[in-house]
């Protein structure tokens, strides 16, 4: 479709709105209400151009010519028209600095400015903000406004992580937007009418996973993060683009810091994998970077204390220690959030100790590698989706792709200025197509509350319903575990019919090497692609390149319980389990990379300072496939270094260093394995799924438990630092252990009551949380990342009282 | 005093709730927040915060989109109104029949100003906006009656029968437009097209 | 009492107003009795739904709700039918200051509304209707609800209507207190259980209405008048009015008029005969009227004015709108700021709140303006930039409220500009307050 804009002919896609039609003009127009990736409402009124457009004759079907011209007649609209939710039309003309448009936006501006309060000296937004640039450029610098403004609450807290600030607002609704639109849950809104609508929750708090993302869409600093609330100018922070290891999406986020403090994290638009958004454990779980307590200098024993140390003299320490080692007799052990190049250190160092004692963890029994890869975008695309385990505290982002396949409008194409800014396929408040959304899970999850079809079933009976879904596939009579006839068979062929179907499972099935076959074999059988939930940041990156023991008698379990004679151990805390702590004790070498002090540094024989994923360059692989840069902030972290970094100081105090260092080996091998360059990544991410390899060298050894009465669940908080990070801590409270209230009364147990448990060795701490929506008889734990997700046995007699609830 | 727990409103008005329910199609069901919400009002003079919080449940929204929509109207209270319940349309039509005035004498005779309810919990007085009674202004809205045609003498014996218990139903204002014929002048200055 | 006289030209006959203020009008006994529901026989087993919507583009009728457009045309922009529920929709909000014509049938004539909505539901093809009815209107809502009920009982409603193999049924649903939910999309999210905020068109309500689905929206006049082209026929509807503006309308004369009330009158009649035979005259000097609603740009009382034939053309063209007909007459010694500070504050109340130049001009700075003028407080310059903002307001808004509270705002300035001069200039109004309240 031909369109003019301010005299500029384009050539653009019908559907294309107005305002994308002027940014592809390379002109520019104000807008606060329109958002890339939220419908388009027209509220702000601030896109205002004008707009014309030939007009056919009715009765000829030919084009009205001017007289003089000879052209297509232009037809103004009587009016300055709104340009987000403006259709481009064929041989529409738009016109932004017509004078008209100009006096418009000018008193748009003014109007949008007499109820705010222009205290932008001491607003956490100011320098970008939306307004205060969009009222430069566009508004007249004074204001006839003479009367009294408008007087609201200034500092309303609307959760521990997110202040309101009521006479800043410009009522531009991204917010209350957003909740509907994005995760569906409409827990804010207007209130009032007219000049006095404001915005508010009546709930407490405001319950949705991702509530942290209105304070970067809201266009003012009417919505602040309350963990960086007046710590810094913006023109004072250094931005730092990476990749976040919260979780398996690897979401686009950047870091603000200044002075050697982390001081904000707010989402980075990746259009593949996060869009714009993040969820709050990924935004609001960094406070414990800035924490006093971390460990900054490598420490060495002396006797019962731990004392400073340098890195050369602690490399030379191990190295000696390690050199007295016979084969196999050294284990190394990384977190599953490590990067691909901490990941190739670990095992050139366990090659050069001649040891195929190496894991990372936690890692589960079965491959996190799908045979059949869906990207996050196929998701969002998708027509059918059968998801069985708790998607949304595994991998939020996986959750908000799955609420954008229920709208049924695929990805947006790109414009040279980027996502478009009025998409016009999205409304307010869409249908969604919850039919093509089968949720499975052994207890409620958040997910089932937007799905056609919600089945609890039994702990541990994947396996079972993924066969029994795969005889029915195959046309034989099953019965599914709760599931109707009907609707087990609704479920087959709606995924057999559909033509972008896709399979997502968690740790739940990944516990038991059967399960995930079967799981594998279902999708094979009704030609579903397969989303696979790692429980890290890096568990398919670390699984692909081979971080895994050579034997079965060599994983993370055999390890600890006392297969090796030294152990270096990278951002794990295994002696929280008091069995192994045992067995640590009795080694004659234990080297722990840490950040902070805990059950297992306390038995090192060395402990070396470890940075957090914030402060670590590298790559790491997220749940699709796709190769991500993690690059560094300036943040003071002391000597901390990554691993690679400790692996190399070993590897030289070893003497062994070879002719290239273990940075490019590992971009070699890299390139080698990905068949990408690891220095040029794209910034969105290069997608390179790989297969699964058939013979795993971690053997699938370990029968899963069939029987439990616990259940590790999956949680989006990284529960090791919540502690460290006071607003996070203070919004969403110690961990929970959730039973229903049979349990609860047989135990005598009350909601919110603090009590302690042995979890399989680990004492733990919990806020009693009590859900009739969990079958009665299990308890769910969330997960630490010493603990694999899955059922287990638990003592409850260990279950101990420790408080009252307040 | 005691902790008494509150009985949920629809409690023991099943039948109420499911007849309003049932008044809207199976996908339609959140269509029902302005009925019950209504109900409440009618029964309690006001819609409290753990009322909103029933409806909610009821209908499966959170509370906030209940309260964003309640809010949204002008006759929804927070607070409990009076017994009466006294409004007056304040809009041009009224106003041009005397509706200022008539605010006044009733602002001076119950002692109150607008939005406001005496302690006794018997009057309110609000001023409202068009009642839609435009020519049988000015018009005063009890509770859910309107009294139209309010002159002096005739507000003033609505007050007192207020303030005996004794308010009566209004009459029918409306003169019917069959009434008056006597009255019509035929039209004289244009011939109808087409009427013989 | 079949044979009702009314105070019109005896020339006309009053059709829909015709059991207005009867006794036990509104009962279902009482309407039978007077042929009420051979109507809805008629169209239901003897047309086809095509040929109604027809019959009803044939007359002309346009949509009494305010902007008049032709409701044969707008029932034939439903989508072809699909087998997805489809309604039909009565727009029972009326709340525009000045309007009270449709309180008459839902208070007086429910069965009329009832028919009407089955003629049209049948007409469209949508077996759901909705009447949105405002919710001040109590006796209007009890009646109706009672006559619902009524014509389920007898089968006028619910499963297979008349016998005719055509379903129908009728929800009653009631406003809460807001101008806006008469405005066809507001109304719609309110009826859904959101806030009343207008809605973006496109999609028209055709295409996505009530809940998604296919919804013409029309009002209660506009409906009940569908009911008497079906009975009498298009060409008796055309045989009153005129070419641009066909039938009858309502006139509501509020103000200093004689005899204020509602009037059944053919189209094209002038606002003179209706000011001065119907309503008898005028008890004090008028200086301006407003011709349909306070909407309405404002005419001044001047045989110009007077003379124009309520027609929808003449209205446009003399530079106001025909709207919902409700006359409201202010008298010659009103303050015309003063009378503006009150249209102003009514759609200062009444704004959503969605867009910006509403939110902020209409409900917030226009009143205070007006505020400061009527407090004597006005400064040289105050009427040039009242004038400067509401050009910046007009046409900007997302929904026509914000219009509906500027367009007689400058009507008000262009006619009796000496009256915010002469405010502006000695602090106070050129007419003293004075006191209307009848004894
Ligand atoms: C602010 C606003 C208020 C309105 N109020 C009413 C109303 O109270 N009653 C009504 O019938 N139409 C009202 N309308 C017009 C409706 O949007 C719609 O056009 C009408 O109901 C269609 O019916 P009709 O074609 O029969 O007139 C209003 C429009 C606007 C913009
Ligand atoms: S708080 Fe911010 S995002 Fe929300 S409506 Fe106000 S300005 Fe917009
Ligand atoms: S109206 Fe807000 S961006 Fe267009």
């Amino acid at each position: 479709m031909k369109v003019k804009v301010n005299g500029i002919e384009l050539e653009l896609a019908p559907g294309t709105s107005a305002i994308d039609a002027v940014f592809a003009a390379g002109s520019d127009v104000p807008y606060f209400c329109s958002h890339e990736y939220m419908s388009p409402v027209g509220s702000c009124r601030m896109c205002l151009a004008k707009i014309g457009a030939p007009r056919k004759d009715r009765a000829t079907g030919n084009w009205v010519l001017d007289e003089e011209t000879g052209e297509p007649q232009i037809f103004w609209f009587p009016n300055p028209m709104a340009t987000c939710t403006t259709a481009i039309m064929e041989g529409m003309v738009i016109e932004t600095e017509a004078e008209e448009a100009v006096k418009a936006q000018r008193g748009m501006v003014e109007m949008t400015l007499i109820n705010h309060p222009l205290d932008c000296p001491i607003c956490d937004k100011g320098g970008a903000c939306e307004l205060q640039d969009r009222a430069y450029e566009y508004g007249e610098g004074i204001s006839r406004f003479e009367f009294d403004k408008r007087h609201q609450e200034k500092h309303h807290q609307l959760s521990e992580l997110i202040t309101l600030d009521r006479e800043r607002c410009i009522h531009c609704k991204r917010c209350i937007r957003f909740f509907e639109e994005v995760p569906g849950d409409e827990v804010l809104d207007f209130i009032e009418r007219g000049g006095h609508t404001y915005i508010a929750t009546v709930e407490e708090g405001l319950e949705s996973n991702f509530t942290g993302n209105i304070t970067d869409l809201c266009p003012v600093g009417a919505l602040l993060d309350r963990t960086s609330r007046f710590k810094g100018r913006n023109w004072e922070y250094e931005h730092t683009i990476t990749s976040s290891l919260d979780d398996a999406s690897g979401s686009a986020i950047v870091l603000d810091s200044r002075t050697g403090r982390l001081e904000r994290i707010k989402a980075e638009l990746n259009t593949q994998v996060n869009k714009l958004w993040i969820d709050d454990s990924t935004r609001f779980g960094y406070e414990y970077v800035n924490s006093s307590e971390r460990i900054k200098t490598p420490l060495i024993r002396k006797g019962d204390n731990l004392e400073a140390a340098s890195w050369q003299e602690v490399s030379e320490f191990i190295a000696d220690k390690l050199a007295k080692l016979a084969q196999k007799e050294a284990a190394i052990v990384l977190r599953a959030d490590s990067t691909l190049e901490e990941g190739y250190a670990a095992k050139n160092l366990a090659k050069i100790l001649e040891t195929g004692q190496i894991d990372h963890y936690p890692r589960q029994l079965a491959s996190v590698i799908p045979n059949n890869s869906a990207s996050l975008n196929d998701l969002a695309s998708s027509d059918a989706i059968f998801v069985i385990g708790d998607v949304s505290q595994n991998v939020p982002i996986v959750d908000l792709r799955i609420k954008d396949a229920l709208k049924g409008v695929a990805p947006p194409e790109m414009f040279e200025h980027g996502v478009p800014i009025a998409d016009l396929r999205l409304k307010e408040r869409m249908i969604r197509k919850k039919e093509i959304l089968t949720v499975a899970a052994p207890y409620n999850v958040d997910l089932m509350r937007h799905a056609g079809q919600a089945h609890i079933y039994e702990a541990n009976s994947e396996e079972a319903i993924f066969k029994a879904l795969t005889k029915i596939a195959n046309g034989e009579d099953s019965s599914v575990a709760a599931m109707s006839n009907e609707q087990a068979e609704a479920l087959v062929k709606r995924l057999n019919e559909a033509n972008n179907a896709i399979i997502i499972y968690d740790g739940f099935s990944l516990a038991s090497p059967a399960a995930a076959i079967a799981a594998r074999n279902f999708a094979n059988a009704v030609g579903a692609k397969e989303i696979i939930l790692g429980q890290m940041a890096n568990s398919y990156g670390l699984e692909a390149i081979q971080v895994l023991p050579s034997h079965e008698r060599y994983g993370y379990a055999e390890i600890m319980q006392g297969s090796a004679k030294a152990l270096i151990i990278s951002e794990l805390n295994p002696a929280n389990n008091s069995q192994y702590a045992q067995n640590l004790k009795e080694l004659e070498l234990l080297v722990v990379h840490s950040i902070f002090e805990n059950e297992t540094t306390a038995l090192a024989d060395v402990v070396l300072p470890a940075k957090s994923g914030y402060e670590k360059q590298g790559t790491i692989v997220n749940l699709e496939g796709r190769l991500l840069e993690v690059n560094a902030a300036p943040i003071d972290a002391g000597q901390a270094q990554d691993f690679e970094f400790l692996a190399a100081s070993i590897i030289a105090a070893l003497g062994k260093e070879g002719k290239e260092d273990l940075a490019s080996l590992a971009h070699k091998a890299i390139r080698k394995q990905f068949g990408v360059d690891s220095k040029k990544l794209d910034p969105e991410g290069d997608l390179k799924p790989l297969k699964p390899r058939a013979n795993n060298k971690a053997k699938l050894h370990i029968q899963s438990t069939n029987i439990g009465n616990a259940l590790i669940v999956p949680t989006m908080l990284r529960l090791e630092y919540i502690d460290k990070n006071p607003h996070l801590l203070a919004e969403r409270g110690a961990a929970k252990l959730t039973m229903n209230s049979i349990d609860a009364d047989a135990n005598g147990l009350k909601n919110a009551e603090i009590v302690s448990l042995d979890v399989a060795g680990i004492k733990r701490s919990f806020s009693v949380q009590i859900k009739d929506s969990v079958p009665a008889g299990l308890w769910l734990i969330p997960a630490l990342p010493e603990q694999a997700i899955g059922l287990l046995e638990l003592d409850r007699a260990s279950l101990k009282k420790e408080l009252e609830p307040a | 005093m005691m902790d008494t727990k509150i009985q949920a409103f629809f409690a023991d008005k099943q039948d109420l709730l499911s007849e309003i329910l049932e008044r809207y199609p199976d996908y339609g069901q959140r269509s029902a927040v302005m009925p019950l919400l209504r109900a409440v009002q009618d029964a309690e003079r006001h819609v409290s915060e753990l009322r909103i919080k029933e409806i909610a449940d009821i209908l499966g929204i959170s509370a906030t989109a209940v309260k964003g929509v309640m809010s949204f109207y002008s006759t929804y209270h927070e607070q409990p109104v009076g017994k009466y319940h006294i409004q007056i349309c304040s809009t041009l039509s009224c106003s041009l029949a005397g509706s200022d005035e008539m605010y006044d004498y009733l602002a001076n005779e119950l002692d109150l100003v607008n939005g406001e309810t005496d302690k006794d919990g018997q009057f309110s007085l609000q001023k409202v906006e068009c009642l839609g009674s435009c020519t049988t202004a000015p018009v005063l809205q009890i509770n859910d009656d309107y009294y139209e045609n309010v002159g002096k003498k005739r507000c003033k014996h609505l007050v007192d029968s207020m303030r005996e218990n004794k308010l009566e139903k209004p009459w029918r204002e409306r003169k019917g437009d069959h009434e008056g014929a006597e009255k019509a002048k035929p039209l004289q200055k244009t011939a109808l097209k087409g009427v013989s | 009492m079949d044979n009702i006289t009314s105070r019109h030209d005896p020339r006309f006959e009053v059709t829909m107003y015709k059991y207005m203020g009867v006794e036990n009008s509104h009962k279902l006994d009482f309407y039978e009795q007077h042929g009420g529901y051979q109507t809805a026989k008629k169209a239901l087993t003897t047309m086809q739904s095509v040929d109604i919507v027809n019959e009803v583009k044939a007359s002309g009728l346009r949509g009494r709700g305010g902007a008049g457009f032709p409701m044969g045309v707008k029932w034939s922009f439903m989508p072809p039918v699909d087998g997805r529920q489809r309604f039909i929709v009565c727009n029972a909000d009326e709340s525009e200051p000045g309007s009270t014509k449709d309180r008459f049938v839902l208070e007086d004539d429910p069965h009329q509304l009832i028919e009407g909505m089955i003629i049209a539901g049948y007409a469209i093809q949508a077996t759901l209707g909705v009447i949105y009815i405002r919710g001040e209107y109590h006796l209007g809502y009890t009646r109706l609800y009672d006559a619902i009920n009524e014509a389920r009982a007898k089968g006028y409603l619910g499963k297979n209507v008349l016998a005719s193999n055509f379903d129908f049924d009728l929800i009653l649903h009631r406003g809460a207190g807001a101008y806006i939910c008469g405005e066809e999309s507001a109304l719609m999210n309110s009826f859904e259980g959101y806030r009343a905020n207008p809605r973006l068109k496109p999609p028209f309500p055709a295409q996505a209405g009530v809940y998604g689905f296919p919804t013409s929206v029309n009002n209660v006049t506009s409906i009940a008048s569908g009911v008497h082209i079906i009975a009498k026929g298009a060409d008796w509807f055309k045989s009153m009015g005129t070419q641009d503006s066909s039938g009858f309308h309502h006139v509501q004369i509020s103000g200093p008029a004689v005899r204020r009330g509602v009037y059944e009158v053919p189209m094209g009649i002038t606002y003179r005969e209706i000011i001065f035979d119907l309503a008898g005259g005028v008890t004090e000097p008028v200086k301006a009227f407003i011709p349909g609603g306070s909407s309405c740009p404002m005419f001044p009382f001047t045989d110009e004015y007077l003379d124009l034939t309520m027609e929808y053309g003449v209205v446009a063209k003399a530079g106001s709108m025909m709207g919902t007909g409700g006359i409201i007459l202010i008298p010659e010694d009103k303050c015309i700021v003063d009378a503006l500070a009150n249209v102003v504050h009514f759609y200062a109340h009444e704004s959503c709140g969605k867009c910006t130049p509403c939110r902020e001009g209409v409900s917030t700075w226009l009143p205070k303006m007006y505020a400061k003028l009527l407090a004597g407080l006005g400064e040289s310059g105050d009427l040039e930039l009242l004038e400067d903002v509401s050009h910046n307001i007009r046409g900007r808004s997302f929904c026509p409220l914000a219009d509906a509270c500027i367009m007689p705002v400058q009507a008000s300035i262009k006619h009796f500009r000496h009256e915010y001069e002469y405010i502006i200039e000695h602090g106070k109004s050129m007419y003293a307050k004075k006191s209307r309240w009848q004894e």
